[in-house]
């Protein structure tokens, strides 16, 4: 495959004769759901033939700018720049959206500059643009736990009745839909991805016949197989140390002990929503009625006793591991038996040039627990059923977000709205989710696993991904991120005294109060009543 | 009647003020007066809009700036037409006074108010003061306190970094071979950022699965090689991978020091029979003290400074064993947007930082009179 600067010239014009070729019948056939035109899309570059390039990008783009061409006339935008802030994480995020938006570029005549920032950086950037008002992008892209603080200030652009049809927004899945992506009834965001924590096993453990008869010798209950609730977990994850398996050492959960700007506390809550998100409750984090935290109360503090139990089952540089390292470096380089993480897990596994598991991998919602902590009771419970799931929804997603200060001018207003709209369209959605990209499947139709099977996916392999996704968001008690300003300000400062947790300079209990009462104060620094009031909100309560 | 003639000034203030009549003085004051009018009154109408008692204002503060530079000239012209050449004199210093007043003693004054507030950018309503509220917090702060302690061991690393710098140097200042190459060796990681150390080192060579620093750890018996999970060596990887860095520095200061020490002591020294160790100790150690001084102060400045490595590989861990104050403030200001608090954490280290470093000037200044 031909990489770099001069490789991409080659790609290009090797590309130009192909894409041209596809180009009009695209037009022709833009319309979304056209069978033949997602099969063709889909098969760009091929599950299985390496990562996508910058060209491979540029191809889908131009291929999906059917909608967009059904909305803006050829040199519309010209003179018009736009400036777009978003990731460069595992150089995916912008580095897509550049390849997606350069067709899109050359149709309209808009230009745009591009602000690309490191996951660490992304928060306090926005943060300072927004507090020092110094917005200077005209798009974002942007988590949904931030909403609080961009659509909550008015910074935002509500989206136009046009973009909605062009991005046909019924096709979301049902947890996407409102109130997640809008703000005061007003709808700003267009998804383009559909987050959630899922759980990813590797089935060459739970078929290996000599872990299996290790299982039976020391006794422990049931068969070996993939476990169904933490408590099964946590058991697994000791059984494994010390054992062996293709020659390598064994080990079972990964547990990533490093924060990572505030986004590992969302691995503590995969252990601790099946503990303390009660059916029929939907607060989970804060108490609704006073703001106070609920993460030292005891189901919390057992799942980071969970935590601290399993540690020295895990691998030996676990303690300096952030969540990057669990799934790239550790998972999908062949350490470690089960990890919930996003879905790019399952989307790499198999597409990706840096994963060595391929197909040995299997996926499921994430795992219950067979015992329920009810706050409102303050006692332990057996949950209804046995087990109590509570996939957490981490994240909600990323979506692309139109600031207020493009509407200044309504043909940029038009323009930025277009270009949001070109990369939240339905057809390039299909694309994005099933290759490297960061983003998961968000819409009804990413469901349809004959279309993954034509782009190359292994039948059995893909219905597993895409069931555990299923299942969670459909899930009836999904623990739902409240989208309150300052969200990961809460989560970073928990991250400081989960590493003291885990180091054992603090016990489990006494770490959570910790949290708690830090919480506490910065629910006060940024004002109690008003976040209370966002929290409520932001939970349809 | 008097024959005293009238006074003449013949000094070189005298005769510089020479030749500025009345009405020049006066236009001169004329013009401070006005463009201080300009400035206070920008300054005044930005201050009431942005404080919302006013409704009318600027949309940004860039007019107040402009208004300060029109000060500005306008007193560094004032002081050429009301002094004469007095006043083109003092053009030579004016500029940079005004821009050390921009920029470093306005933002040192707006941040001790900023370190007075309860400033998150999250908060809706914005900033609040609350006195000494920060403060009170700080001190009642563990990890800043941690933080603080560890600072400690860094330090006195720099103790460590300087002996083997020392060793460096006196070895590049002998006659051995290919020296010219291994003086700009040793200085080729001084050129490399940190941050790429942290990931080249710290993220690739010691990662404890595939890194090379790991595997040789292993082939020497360390059966979990893991340099950043235990306090101890988790602190003892960042002081080596800081020592890598810094060591060169310290190594180029002592060299200078060495090269200027006169050859005809050392020649007496050998013809009065002293050893190698004490020609070192009795002639050479005393001579470069000066050097020495200045190289471990400005690495001690440097090393209370220390985040880039700290941030990029250990994040503090385990359990802010690693913790630098400035990553610390780094984390605090960067990922939970606390400015308020952030400020006033750098500000008091700033304090900490000058009190430490005159105390260890004045400590230096004593020990060079000893050996003087």
């Amino acid at each position: 495959m031909l990489k770099g600067a001069a490789g991409f010239g080659a790609a290009a014009l090797a590309a130009a004769a192909p894409v041209a070729a596809l180009t009009v019948p695209a037009t022709a056939r833009a319309a979304s759901g056209n069978a033949a035109f997602r099969a063709e899309l889909v098969k760009i570059p091929g599950v299985g033939k390496g990562s996508p390039t910058d060209a491979d990008w540029q191809k889908v783009g131009e291929l999906c700018l059917g909608p967009t061409k059904a909305n803006v006339k050829p040199g519309e935008f010209k003179g018009v720049e736009l400036t777009f802030m978003g990731l460069n994480n595992q150089n995916l995020h912008n580095f897509l959206f550049r390849g997606f938006l350069k067709p899109w570029e050359a149709y309209t005549g808009a230009t745009i500059k591009w602000i690309d920032l490191a996951q660490a950086d992304y928060n306090p950037r926005l943060q300072q643009a927004i507090a020092t008002k110094t917005v200077d992008f005209d798009i974002i892209e942007m988590g949904a736990p931030f909403e609080g603080d961009v659509c909550g200030k008015g910074l935002a652009s509500p989206m136009p009745e046009w973009v909605k049809q062009q991005i046909e927004v019924d096709d979301l899945v049902n947890y996407l839909k409102p109130p997640v992506g809008t703000w005061e009834g007003k709808s700003y965001r267009i998804n383009i991805d559909g987050d959630c924590h899922s759980w990813n096993y590797r089935t060459d453990y739970f078929k290996d016949a000599a872990l299996a008869a290790a299982w039976k010798a020391e006794g422990h209950k049931g068969e070996w197989a993939p476990p169904k609730t933490w408590q099964q977990v946590n058991e697994i994850t000791k059984f494994l140390k010390g054992k062996k398996i293709n020659g390598q050492d064994a080990f079972g959960y990964l547990d990533p002990a490093k924060g990572w700007g505030g986004f590992g506390f969302y691995f503590l809550e995969d252990r601790a929503t099946p503990y303390v998100k009660v059916p029929g409750d939907k607060a989970w984090l804060f108490d609704p009625d006073t703001m106070k935290p609920l993460v030292n109360n005891p189901g919390w503090v057992r799942a980071i006793q969970d935590a601290i139990d399993c540690l020295p089952s895990e691998p030996a540089d676990q303690l300096n591991a952030d969540p990057g390292t669990t799934g790239f470096q550790q998972f999908l380089a062949g350490t470690g038996a089960m990890l919930s993480w996003w879905g790019d897990i399952g989307q790499m596994a198999n597409t990706s040039d840096s994963s060595v598991i391929g197909t040995t991998i299997g996926f499921d919602i994430n795992p219950g627990s067979d015992t329920l902590y009810n706050r409102k009771t303050g006692k332990w419970e057996t949950p209804a059923g046995g087990v109590n799931y509570a996939p957490n929804m981490a994240y909600l997603g990323w979506g692309v977000y139109v600031m207020a200060r493009a509407d200044s001018d309504p043909k940029k207003s038009k323009a930025a709205w277009s270009a949001a709209a070109h990369l939240g369209g339905k057809d390039i959605s299909l694309w994005t989710v099933m290759y490297p990209s960061g983003f998961q499947a968000h819409r009804n139709s990413h469901f349809q696993i004959d279309e993954w099977v034509n782009a190359g996916y292994d039948k059995a392999y893909i219905s597993g991904y895409l069931g555990s996704l299923d299942k969670s968001y459909n899930h009836p008690n999904s623990a739902i991120e409240p989208r309150i300003p300052g969200i990961f300000q809460y989560y970073s400062v928990a991250e400081d005294e989960l590493a003291k947790i885990y180091a054992g300079k603090a016990t489990a209990q006494q770490g959570a109060d910790a949290i708690a009462a830090a919480w506490d104060k910065i629910t006060d620094t940024i004002g109690r009543d008003s976040q209370l009031k966002l929290y409520r909100a932001s939970l349809g309560m | 009647m008097s024959d005293v003639g009238p006074v003449v000034d013949d000094s070189p203030i005298g005769s510089a003020m020479r030749g500025v009549s009345p009405a020049r003085k006066r236009a001169g004051r004329w013009l401070i007066a006005a463009a201080s009018v300009i400035l206070l009154a920008t300054v005044l109408i930005q201050l009431l809009f942005v404080t919302g008692v006013t409704e009318t204002g600027f949309e940004n503060w860039r007019p107040v700036v402009y208004a300060w530079l029109l000060w500005s000239v306008s007193i560094g012209a004032a002081q050429v037409i009301i002094r004469g050449e007095r006043g083109q004199r003092a053009l030579f210093i004016l500029p940079a006074v005004l821009f050390t007043v921009a920029m470093v003693i306005f933002p040192t004054l707006s941040g001790f108010y900023i370190a007075l507030t309860d400033w998150n950018l999250s908060q809706l309503e914005g900033r609040h003061f609350n006195g000494l509220d920060n403060l009170k917090s700080l001190f009642h702060d563990a990890y800043f306190w941690n933080a603080l302690g560890n600072m400690v061991y860094y330090v006195l690393a720099v103790l460590v970094q300087y002996a083997i710098a020392f060793s460096l140097a006196l070895m590049l200042n002998t006659d051995i071979r290919a020296r010219k190459f291994f003086r700009v060796a040793f200085l080729l990681p001084f050129m490399l950022s940190p941050v790429a150390v942290s990931w080249m080192v710290g993220k690739s060579m010691m990662e404890f699965r595939f890194g090379p620093l790991a595997g040789l750890a292993r082939h020497l018996g360390w059966d979990s090689p893991s340099f950043f999970t235990t306090p101890m060596i988790a602190r003892g990887s960042v002081m080596a991978m800081d020592a890598w860095v810094s060591i060169p520095f310290v190594m180029v200061l002592l060299l200078a020091g060495l090269q200027a020490l006169p050859g005809e002591v050392m020649e007496a020294a050998k013809v009065d029979g002293a050893s190698p160790w004490q020609s070192f100790w009795k002639i050479v150690f005393p001579l470069t003290l000066p050097v020495s001084v200045t190289a471990l102060i400005l690495r001690i400045i440097f090393e209370l400074k220390l985040a880039d490595i700290v941030i990029t590989v250990t994040d503090g861990g385990p359990g802010g064993a690693t913790d630098t104050v400035s990553s610390f403030i780094f984390r605090e200001y960067r990922e939970r947007s606390n400015v308020g608090y952030g400020t006033m954490l750098a500000q008091f280290y700033f304090i900490l930082i000058i009190v430490f470093v005159t105390l260890l000037l004045a400590g230096a200044s004593r020990l060079m009179k000893r050996y003087s």
